[in-house]
């Protein structure tokens, strides 16, 4: 994958065609996860989508309470608005003419809507494995687990297109 | 309730702006004079003391509009164990439009603290930022300064 700048707004994403098949099936399972029923999900992932304004607690608290409310819905907005990003990355990619290179030409504000959807993936896998940061940090061949060692290579693979992404601005201590 | 508005194009949190509003037209009705500050009002405001009595439905109006434009509602941004550094530092520079010294400085709070006050706002725009922060994926919360 390559992330080259084209014009002071415009960026354009190369994906060979495994990165690209990779990527859709990716953006399958998160318009999958974007359209469930907060309700139904594991207590990880329905925090994530509810979670709480303040870890002070907002019992009788009525005015935490109200913006706990708002920012719920507000959360509620923007898993559609996710959605429909997804079936536009999905639409694309079914009608290009060329995958091998599949190309893509974004705005920045594109850029930062995709990076931000790639990353709810990895948030999704890790919250519903419960996935540490020992995990994060261990060997693949160290994570007994399959389902836990394909996630985590998910999630790598996930914060390198990301990072590839982020290229022009990579913090260097 | 009015529960989210858009303002170019982001989202912004709005439920206590209809009490703002509200207190705005009792204002617009209270036949009183503004206080000169000796009741501990806001000079220049509509007076919430009333000759002979302790208390007023005013102080709370005073309180609300007080409380909506303080900046004294802190975001606090918590470590995971799955946000990349630089993705951290991206983040902080896009939302709260850091530069990358500060937006270093905070990631690495978060990092080896677990957890750094990234803004200190009035609490409409706090919740606007908490909004924001989320929508990248990352734990923030609100608490009052």
């Amino acid at each position: 994958m390559t992330c080259e700048p084209i014009a002071p707004d415009q960026w354009r994403l190369s994906f060979t065609e495994p990165e690209a098949g990779f990527l859709v099936n990716v953006l399958a399972r998160l318009g999958k996860h974007y359209q469930e029923d907060v309700a139904r999900m594991p207590p990880a992932l329905r925090d994530y989508w509810q979670g709480t304004i303040s870890r002070g607690g907002v019992a009788g608290q009525d005015d935490l309470k109200e913006s706990q409310e708002v920012l719920a819905e507000a959360r509620a907005e923007l898993r559609a608005e996710r959605l429909a990003l997804v079936e536009n990355w999905i639409r694309d990619f079914e009608l290009a003419e060329e995958r091998d290179p599949w190309k893509v030409e974004i705005s920045n504000t594109e850029r930062d809507e995709f990076i931000a959807m790639l990353n709810d993936r990895r948030m999704f896998l890790a919250l519903e494995l419960g996935i540490t940061e020992e995990d994060m940090e261990a060997a693949p061949n160290q994570i007994p687990q399959e389902a836990r060692r394909v996630s985590i290579l998910e999630i790598d693979v996930l914060g390198h297109f990301i990072l590839v992404m982020l290229g022009p601005q990579i913090y260097r201590p | 309730m009015s529960q989210v508005e858009s303002m170019r194009g982001a989202k912004i949190l709005t439920p206590r702006l209809r009490d703002i509003e509200v207190a705005v037209a009792l204002r617009a009705t209270d036949p009183r004079t503004e206080c000169a500050g000796y009741h501990g009002c806001i000079p220049s405001t509509i007076c919430a003391a009333k000759p002979g009595t302790e208390t007023s439905p005013d102080i709370d109006v005073e309180e609300k509009l007080k409380e909506a434009f303080s900046r004294g509602w802190s975001v606090i941004v918590w470590n995971d164990p799955v946000n990349l550094m630089d993705y951290v530092v991206y983040v902080f520079k896009t939302v709260l439009k850091m530069n990358e010294k500060d937006a270093s400085r905070h990631m690495w709070e978060v990092h080896q603290k677990g957890k750094s006050v990234v803004a200190t706002e009035t609490r409409e725009k706090s919740e606007l930022i908490i909004h924001r922060l989320r929508g990248f994926g990352l734990n923030a919360t609100l608490e009052q300064a």
